[in-house]
């Protein structure tokens, strides 16, 4: 059996695919995106956090770590000294201390998975991977999708592209639907953004146009960035190009900063206000303009 | 119903509320409560001239005494007439039925609390009148009678577990007295009280043909013959005023309109009603009059309002009568049985919680040909309710396989406007199948219907649910007594000596304990129970509820305080199910498993409720144990094995010749009375808080498996094997429900659970207020989870700026 890194396993999911659905977080990802909402998603291990907020104070955590990484103050993990073992999060009681990923095998998390079958099938629903980058863990997702498949639980990838498109094409026949990101359409903005080049994704965007039976092109729509004519313009040819002109916008939103300052992590975007789905709309309504089925994610 | 007209349906939707129904929204939320002393000026005149008379015929004159001479308004907005007291919001007493209940009129001031949190002034005359009747009727009533067998059976020993809040109501508050209180519409409005009295007039004839001996039955149709011609009279009594309004009034409109409520006064509820106007008013004059029978038991509940009044208003519809007048009328009963007060006391006031009177009002559901018999009145009865925004009535959809999608849309639509709950869920293939198992014949149970809050009940029988002072039994207060040796919250010996806690050496001989403890309590407050039941009707009679309300009554010639086993139910609440699993699973794990902690450690704990650095240590052990609510088969296992345990003492109990105790678990608002009963528990609660919610619902914040794993749970309790309302209370975001496709994910939610086999189910959907109110109060709203594409995260774990952009979605989403 196959593992990943999963950091949740969410039930009752309606914004990840049709029906209701369980979505699957995993870990690592090959992107750096600076507006990434789960930066706990981002590296292939896994990672202790603290939430000040929900400290009390107790002091249990200080000489539970062999390591003398757990400091006495509001900034409680010294970075430098923490190897993320998590023995400091076994002894909060509170939920500060929080410990993101475990890894899971691929039968354990269909287990899980399989346990709301009723509301699947109630729905149309069923389980979606996210993440971090799902083809971080291409065996894993073979081996899930394979056991759903053979459970007739609907199947739904959130890539953001930026992987293998062998492993894309070995896990095309037990996906019913792919989520794809098109996140920027200008190479050199892309991998100042991402930290990385957009031409294996729009390469993959092909395949999955091409060869998926379904694919739902998205786009975190980030102020000031992506929001610009030359991008709408840009994703709306390529769209057509593929022969798919639709577009699910996800507006920035910074729920995720509290993960950030939980890590230690530095968010680019973090002081960015969030967009309202109001503003999404009027972009949506460029994108209609250009011929494009552009609808706004809540 | 296949042949729902869509049309209608979208008139509906468009549909605001009339100008009349908001001049009146405008008046009842400007008018203070008031309480008023003219029934009991009546009540008091009648009781002195009618000594020595047969108790029947007495209480049917004081109440014709009453309808004949109470002060009557008629309201600019009124579409029906009809009201306790000329005031848009007033109350009456009942001295008569609870002797002196209500301490604060001894207090020269003239203010006291009517409920919890609403206080009355009477003027000093009022003041005296009230008085009078305390002192003529005091120590002679129903329940103080009630209070001295008790006295005489067990000694302190019921004050005791009442003060423990190891039982409620006490006989003082306002179930005293209640039987059904669904009034049998169906057959009111198809006859008429003219025909009731016909029929009894024949059934007076014919016992005299027949030489009956039973004199009390003669008492019980002349009794009723009396009330019925009062209720007639003081509908005519309106007709009159509304008549004298007519010819003042200037505007011709205005004339029209009394001339429209005068002539439906003439007419109803003496004879069958025609039209929805007519039936609705009838419905109100019947409803007043049993109110005023006996006004600390005032529910009017509507019971299956869609069905019984659809063919009147399917009718006035199709000969074109305006949509938004049916809904006028509509909303008026509506909104004034929803705003219905009166003067709680005993437990009443502590354990519910409310201000006004408690009425329900269930659509949908099958009908006796097993066909699914949701209509346009089901929809309409939605629409109005969640524009009139009251707290009351209770709205039940009575789901089941068949119930159609427009209706499960508009309810859900409904949840969302009403920030949830309005309506509940519940499942109605259950709820018909377990009064079948429980004895009931298929064509009676299907029409099962709602009383109070949730308890389902069916309106052929009467209920005594409660009346005899044993509705709700305190398993936490019991748990509470099995660790203290028998001593509950108050250090009285309540219980039996079955040992200390902490002297238990084993998890099966402290489950037996708890099981002997439950089983002393159980049948000591069932059997006193009985003892009530026996002897109420030497006290108290109820000759109105009685014809109107059991349609048995008319041919047995039987008031029902005197139950008859072919047609009564009894009914408790074995209550805290889910607080008494979570507390054992704890002590098992903890103590007889893993040996982390000693019953001498944790008993130190509790009742020390968990102070100092220790206490807090143990009490979060305690709080990391598997709690139900999460899937978890070891959690879950308890609570289905204290479920069962706790019926099967309960039916053990011998009720015959009356059939055994329906078991119903719900619980409105007395969480927080029946955690005064119980110390700190082993589930992580501290003394004196309130336990969970509902019958079914997970301890707060203790869910974290999410909302799915939550109702896995729920049907793994198999409640519904053995008991009837199980509440289940679910907390979500409001933008759970913001989009037409999030609907029909929640529709198709609610559907598999209850395929799978839930009872009923609830949903909060927290709006904006509530959202600031889980942002300052994380610890209970620990579940939430933000559901943002692609994001998750517990909303109590975000950082307040972050809160507030969430907080701000949702109010957009609206």
């Amino acid at each position: 059996m196959s593992e990943a890194l999963i950091s949740n396993i969410q039930g009752y999911s309606i914004h990840d695919g049709p029906g209701i659905r369980t979505t699957v977080f995993v870990q690592g990802c090959p992107l750096r995106c600076r507006w990434c909402a789960n930066p706990e998603n981002l590296s292939r291990s896994p990672k202790t956090g603290f939430l000040s907020r929900l400290c009390r104070s107790c002091g249990t955590c200080l000489t539970a770590c062999s390591k003398g990484a757990v400091l006495p103050g509001p900034r409680r993990i010294d970075r430098e000294k923490c190897d993320n073992c998590g023995d400091c999060v076994k002894v909060c009681d509170t939920g500060a201390l929080v410990q993101y990923g475990s890894f899971m095998e691929a039968g354990d998390v269909f287990e899980q998975v399989k346990k709301d079958d009723m509301f699947y099938r109630a729905s149309g629903g069923g389980v979606t991977v996210s993440g971090g980058e799902p083809f971080m863990w291409p065996e894993f997702l073979e081996e899930l999708f394979s056991l759903c498949r053979g459970a007739g639980i609907h199947t739904c990838v959130e890539t953001c592209a930026c992987v293998s498109p062998d492993s894309i094409r070995a896990l095309i026949p037990l996906t019913d639907m792919f989520y794809c990101d098109l996140k920027i359409m200008d190479p050199e903005l892309h991998r100042e953004q991402t930290g990385a080049d957009n031409a294996l994704i729009l390469e993959n965007a092909r395949l999955l146009a091409a060869e998926s039976s379904v694919v739902c092109f998205r786009k975190p729509l980030i102020p000031g960035v992506n929001d610009c004519m030359e991008d709408i313009s840009a994703t709306s040819s390529f769209l057509k190009e593929l022969g798919v002109p639709r577009l699910e916008l996800m507006p920035y939103h910074r729920a995720g900063k509290t993960k950030y300052e939980a890590l230690d992590m530095s968010y680019a975007t973090g002081e960015l206000s969030p967009l309202s789905p109001a503003e999404a709309e009027e972009t949506g309504k460029l994108y209609i303009s250009y011929g494009i089925k552009c609808t706004v994610s809540r | 119903m296949s042949t729902v007209r869509k049309d209608l349906l979208e008139k509906i939707d468009r549909l605001e509320l009339s100008p009349r129904n908001r001049a009146w929204r405008a008046a009842m939320k400007a008018a203070g409560w008031r309480v008023s002393p003219d029934r009991e000026r009546w009540t008091v005149k009648s009781w002195k001239e009618t000594e020595g008379e047969d108790l029947e015929i007495r209480r049917a004159k004081l109440l014709a005494c009453i309808l004949d001479n109470l002060t009557i308004a008629i309201q600019p907005y009124d579409e029906i007439v009809g009201r306790p007291t000329p005031w848009v919001i007033g109350c009456q007493t009942s001295f008569d039925v609870c002797g002196d209940y209500i301490p604060g009129i001894w207090n020269d001031s003239g203010d006291f609390a009517a409920t919890l949190d609403a206080s009355v002034h009477i003027d000093a005359e009022g003041l005296e009148i009230l008085r009078e009747s305390a002192r003529l009727f005091r120590v002679k009533t129903m329940p103080e009678m009630t209070y001295k067998a008790w006295e005489a059976l067990v000694g302190s020993w019921e004050k005791d577990a009442e003060a423990a809040k190891l039982k409620d109501p006490s006989l003082d508050s306002a179930i005293t007295g209640q039987s059904t209180s669904v009034l049998h519409w169906d057959k009111i409005l198809k006859v008429g009280l003219r025909g009731y009295i016909e029929q009894c007039r024949q059934h007076i004839e014919a016992a005299r043909t027949a030489m009956e001996t039973d004199i009390r039955k003669i008492y019980f149709w002349e009794a009723s013959i009396i009330c019925l011609e009062a209720v007639i009279r003081h509908a005519n009594r309106y007709a009159d005023l509304a008549e004298s309004l007519a010819a003042a009034s200037t505007e011709s409109e205005e004339r029209e309109h009394y001339l429209r409520i005068a002539a439906t006064c003439r007419r109803v509820p003496e004879h069958p009603a025609s039209s929805l106007r007519e039936a609705l008013q009838s419905m109100q004059f019947c409803n007043l009059a049993k109110m005023l029978e006996n006004p600390i038991q005032n529910n009017a509940h509507w019971g299956r309002g869609d069905q019984y009044l659809y063919p009147y208003f399917i009718k006035d519809i199709d000969s074109g009568v305006p949509l938004e007048d049916e809904a006028s009328l509509l909303a008026d009963l509506i909104g004034r049985w929803g705003t219905q007060t009166f003067v709680s006391s005993g437990s009443q006031k502590e354990s519910h919680q409310i201000n006004f009177g408690i009425n329900n009002v269930m659509v949908g559901g099958m009908g006796a040909d097993g066909k699914d018999r949701s209509n346009e009145l089901s929809y309409l009865f939605l629409h109005l309710v969640s524009l009139l925004h009251l707290s009351s009535p209770t709205v039940g959809l009575r789901w089941n396989s068949q119930t159609p999608e427009w209706l499960m849309n508009k309810a859900i639509r409904t949840n969302l406007a009403t920030k949830g709950g309005i309506p509940l869920f519940e499942n109605d293939d259950a709820v018909t199948a377990s009064f079948v198992r429980d004895g009931i014949p298929y064509e009676e149970a299907v029409e099962w219907c709602g009383l109070g809050c949730v308890y389902p009940t069916v309106p052929s029988r009467s209920e005594h649910y409660g009346a005899e002072g044993v509705a709700a039994f305190n398993l936490a207060g019991i748990l509470h007594m099995t660790l203290h040796n028998g001593r509950d919250i108050n250090g009285k010996q309540t219980g039996l000596a079955t040992g200390e806690g902490r002297d238990y050496k084993d998890f099966e001989s402290l489950y037996a304990a708890f099981l002997t403890q439950h089983r002393y309590l159980c049948h000591r407050v069932l059997w006193l129970g009985a003892v009530a039941r026996d002897m109420g009707h030497e006290y108290l009679r109820l000759p109105l509820l009685s014809i109107l309300g059991i349609d048995a009554s008319m041919d047995l010639g039987q008031d029902l305080m005197f139950p008859h086993p072919d047609y009564s139910l009894f009914g408790i609440s074995d209550r805290a199910i889910i607080d008494v699993a979570d507390s054992l699973t704890a002590l098992k794990k903890l103590v007889f498993e893993s040996g982390a902690l000693t019953m001498e450690q944790i008993m130190d704990a509790l009742d020390s409720n968990f102070a100092g650095a220790e206490g807090e240590r143990i009490r979060r052990l305690c709080m990391n144990q598997p709690k139900y609510g999460n899937d978890d088969p070891e959690a879950d296992s308890l609570v289905r094995r204290i479920s069962q345990d706790s019926a099967a003492i309960i039916h053990s109990f011998d009720n015959s010749p009356f059939p055994q105790h329906i078991i119903s678990r719900e619980g409105l608002a007395w969480h927080y009375y029946g955690g005064l009963g119980a110390g700190a528990l082993p589930n992580g609660r501290k003394a004196l808080e309130p336990l969970n919610d509902g019958s079914l619902s997970p301890m707060r914040g203790m869910d974290t498996k999410g909302p799915t794993a939550v109702l896995r749970s729920a049907c793994s309790s198999c409640f519904s094997d053995v008991a009837y309302a199980s509440v289940l209370n679910q907390k979500f975001s409001s933008s759970v429900a913001a989009s037409p496709d999030s609907v029909d994910k929640l529709i198709a939610y609610t559907n598999a659970f209850m395929s799978a086999g839930g009872t009923h189910i609830q949903y909060n959907l927290l709006d904006t207020e509530q959202l600031k109110e889980a942002k300052s109060n994380p610890g209970d709203y620990s579940d939430l989870i933000v559901r943002i594409g692609g994001f998750s995260a517990y909303f109590v774990q975000l950082s307040p700026e972050i809160q507030d952009d969430v907080i701000y979605r949702s109010e957009f989403e609206l």
